[in-house]
């Protein structure tokens, strides 16, 4: 089989696109890249983190690859085929030598795939992709992977599993990794050194199957705090940052010293309302006695939704830097639906179906979130409370640094159950498809079957649960983004979640480089041309 | 113990043995306070800042902590620029359409009644615990002044910090954490004073004539001791202020919906390199001014109450 490529609209222009190339720049064979969050570790398989991966795509290579758009592509697999609804087989690409010299086979790659689920102290494995998978080698080059029952997402999960050198890393700990022991790749960059607070420093794979990488050598620094960051690439410090500032952007837009790139993100900002409890803790009449868990209503739902102004805060708070949402992923990926559009904006039509579900003179109510996890958290979050307080919702904000907010509003409640009554949070689909967004946000929780791991308002439609069942067994392409949209429709239609924006990744890189923005917000020195 | 630099033989300033002073010292020390022009300039400011924050319901166009008044479409507007109600945003709006000036407004109130509320909290507590140590002396003293002297020895943005994280967000969680990290400022001032004081003859002939331990210690020594605490609680306020702007800045102080000037500065932080300083530039104004203003105020009593710059 080979897999269908849809042509997806090119979302994100390119900005940067100049015929000039700087007086210097021919001398400068060095990308030093200002991060805006850093890695927890150079072991790939220790935390599945967006700063750990990213880095990691420069030294390890996947069997699959994801570009821009996150469409699979050939990696260290070369073409693959399905034996039967159980089987598939790999061709690995012949000719690839790991950093030390020796040669790439599927031995790496079973080592690979036992290796991840036994890191020991892992913040977040990445064992669910590995998960149901038995790996059997035909020879050197030559791979089948079984699973118990029919698998669609075989490819999507191997684009998420690093190889490493079975050789270099045999006994190697993930601090044996991170001090460069065993940190041997097939990837475009060697590891040259990580020194935590400061900088990851990689050099040319000078005999990389595809060829020469351009830069010759690629630091990664790593600067926090946003106006530091802008700083540092205005004064040359780095040629290139990651999540340029929205309030920044329109600026440096017009300064002709840099070029910003955007592409638009898989990340969606939504609210998650309370539908575990009969009464939710932070939803209460406005003179603070009890009432009946409003978001049992779909009427209550329905008026949220249409209160908000998500325009508006598009233009005002996000700059632009964002764009309004109708479901859970851009309708460019893979099982998204033609038919849902962003809820208009209508304070009349919310202050009625407020007044149809009984609640004439709207509640009170506490909306939690992070303060700094996504860029204007608190802002927009103040944002919605203002829009909501307009419908009569008496609305309060109360923001908490991200790891707090995040373990409360997961388990902070009695018995480890959701604490919060409504939350501000953001989503990105890592396998690129709408099943990777569907199952953690909107599938009945379930910790066992890993679904609605991301499910903080304990949503549950069996109808959406059925149609994410049948779409996770169906191996066709066409029929399965079908499946997946029907049941996109049906939850949000339902308003298990109240969809807000996607966000937009933003890079900003000194005059005459041009850098290819992605969807899954990774910063990339492949990415990156002269 | 330290009692071998006790200042024993201190020339005791005039008037300061007779515990009740006269009107006509207390018109002396106007006078005298009024001498300085930079003080009374500071005198002045304080009023302005009290008499605004107070009537700030009255003055200010917005209520910047009613949502259903604050509007997105108002985000970012500069100075002098016109808000969808109608009224001008003198100084500008921030990020979330709150006008400025309003939110000023309510952030010196928030500013002064976390200062003084936790200032004077500070100061009994201080004066209670400095009193005992230095009256009682021996283990008491021993045991409290250490502990004093651990307390000064962490900064107080780390304590405070810790505090109002493990507390939680709130105004009265922050006048608590402030109550903490400045109490042991009045103690030790309070202990040194009536170290003095406690071997005066007046002390030991309201002891002879058997009065208790706490009508001396409250009604003859206190009343001495108080000039340093007038002049340490004017400083201590203003640290307090800033103190509570510095945690808002860190974002653990106050809530979002309900800013502070810290809330206010720190709103605006990021703006400052696209050219919108206004946004943080003019809540760090006034900050500023209010600070500066008690900090006058301060200095020049402290030159008036200490008998030692006497002419």
């Amino acid at each position: 089989m080979t897999i269908t490529r849809r042509s997806l609209a090119l979302v994100g222009a390119l900005l940067a696109g100049f015929a000039s190339m700087p007086p210097g720049a021919a001398a400068a064979q060095e990308l030093k890249i200002g991060l805006a969050a850093e890695p927890s570790s150079a072991d790939p398989h220790f935390h599945n983190l967006t700063p750990n991966n990213q880095v990691a795509r420069h030294i390890f290579e996947t069997l699959i690859s994801q570009d821009e758009f996150q469409r699979l592509g050939v990696g260290l697999a070369q073409s693959w085929k399905i034996i039967d609804d159980l089987t598939w087989e790999f061709a690995l690409r012949p000719g690839v030598k790991f950093h030390d010299g020796s040669s790439f086979t599927a031995d790496d790659v079973i080592f690979s795939f036992n290796r991840v689920p036994n890191v020991p102290k892992s913040p977040a494995p990445k064992t669910s992709f590995v998960r149901g998978k038995t790996l059997e080698k035909v020879n050197d080059l030559t791979l089948r992977i079984k699973t118990a029952t029919p698998y669609p997402l075989m490819l999507n999960d191997l684009a998420n599993i690093e190889i490493m050198s079975a050789k270099a890393a045999a006994n190697a700990t993930t601090e044996d990794l991170n001090a460069g022991k065993g940190t041997v790749g097939t990837g475009p960059y060697q590891f040259v050194e990580f020194v935590p607070g400061d900088r990851f420093a990689l050099k040319r794979n000078d005999s990389h199957w595809a060829g020469k990488p351009i830069w010759e050598r690629v630091t990664f620094r790593f600067i926090k705090s946003d106006p530091t960051r802008v700083a540092a690439l205005l004064s040359g410090d780095v040629d290139m940052i990651e999540n340029v500032p929205s309030a920044d952007v329109a600026r440096l837009r017009t300064d002709n010293r840099v070029a910003v790139t955007s592409a638009l993100s898989n990340r969606l900002i939504y609210l998650h309302m309370d539908r575990l409890r009969d009464d939710s803790p932070f939803a209460k009449a406005k003179d603070g006695s009890a009432i009946r868990n409003p978001f049992n209503d779909l009427k209550v739902r329905q008026a949220l939704s249409m209160a908000l102004n998500r325009q508006a805060i598009v233009d005002r708070i996000m700059e632009g830097e964002a764009v309004v949402a109708s479901q859970l992923l851009p309708d460019i990926y893979e099982g998204t639906s033609r038919n849902l559009k962003p809820v208009p904006y209508n304070v009349d039509g919310a202050r009625k179906l407020l007044a149809e579900a009984g609640l004439p003179n709207g509640f009170s109510l506490t909306i939690h979130g992070p303060n700094g996890r996504y860029p204007n958290d608190t802002k927009v979050i103040e944002a919605v409370a203002q829009m909501f307080t307009r419908v009569g919702i008496e609305t309060r904000v109360e923001t908490l640094p991200p790891a707090v907010f995040f373990s409360r509003a997961s388990t902070g409640g009695p018995n480890r159950t959701p604490e919060f009554s409504m939350i501000l949070a953001g989503w990105s689909a890592g396998t690129g498809e709408v099943s990777g967004s569907l199952g953690p946000l909107l599938g009945t929780f379930d910790a066992q079957a890993g679904i609605g791991s991301a499910n903080r308002g304990r949503y549950s439609n069996p109808k959406v649960d059925e149609l994410l069942r049948k779409a996770l067994s169906t191996v066709n392409d066409s029929d399965r983004a079908k499946l997946l949209a029907e049941g996109t429709e049906v939850a949000i239609n339902d308003v298990g979640l109240i969809p807000i924006y996607y966000n937009k990744n933003t890079w900003a890189a000194r005059r005459g480089l041009k850098v290819l923005g992605r969807t899954d917000e990774y910063t990339l020195a492949m990415s990156v041309t002269r | 113990m330290s009692d071998a630099t006790l200042p024993n033989r201190a020339e005791a300033p005039k008037g300061a043995e007779t515990p009740r002073k006269t009107k006509g010292e207390f018109a002396r020390f106007v006078e005298r306070f009024l001498e300085d022009r930079v003080a009374v300039f500071g005198l002045g400011l304080i009023s302005i800042i009290v008499l605004l924050a107070l009537f700030a319901p009255l003055i200010a166009p917005q209520n910047p902590y009613d949502l259903a008044r604050v509007d997105i479409m108002d985000s970012r507007q500069p100075p002098g620029a016109k808000a969808l109600e109608g009224f001008t945003l003198w100084l500008g709006s921030d990020g979330v359409g709150r006008d400025l000036w309003s939110g000023i407004l309510y952030g010196l109130r928030i500013s002064l009644v976390v200062g003084l509320a936790s200032g004077m909290i500070a100061a009994c507590l201080g004066l209670c615990v400095g009193l005992i140590a230095a009256y009682f002396g021996g283990r008491i003293e021993n045991v409290i002044m250490r502990i004093v002297d651990l307390q000064l020895s962490l900064p107080s943005v780390l304590v405070a910090l810790i505090l109002v994280a493990l507390l939680g967000k709130g105004v009265d969680k922050i006048i608590l954490a402030l109550v903490v990290v400045q109490w042991a400022y009045y103690a030790r001032t309070v202990r040194g004073s009536a170290l003095v004081e406690r071997r005066k003859e007046y002390v030991e002939a309201a002891r002879s004539l058997g009065l208790s331990h706490t009508r001396t210690m409250l009604r003859h020594i206190l009343p001495n001791c108080l000039a340093p605490v007038i002049v340490i609680a004017t400083v201590q306020t203003a640290h307090a202020i800033s103190l509570e702007a510095t945690l808002s800045f860190l974002g653990v102080g106050l809530p979002q919906t309900e800013p502070s000037l810290g809330v206010l500065i720190s709103n605006g932080f990021q703006y400052m390199l696209s050219g919108k300083y206004w946004i943080s530039f003019f809540p760090g104004v006034a900050l500023l001014l209010t600070i500066v203003a008690i900090n006058l105020v301060g200095d020049r009593l402290r030159d008036v109450l200490n008998p030692r710059l006497e002419k």
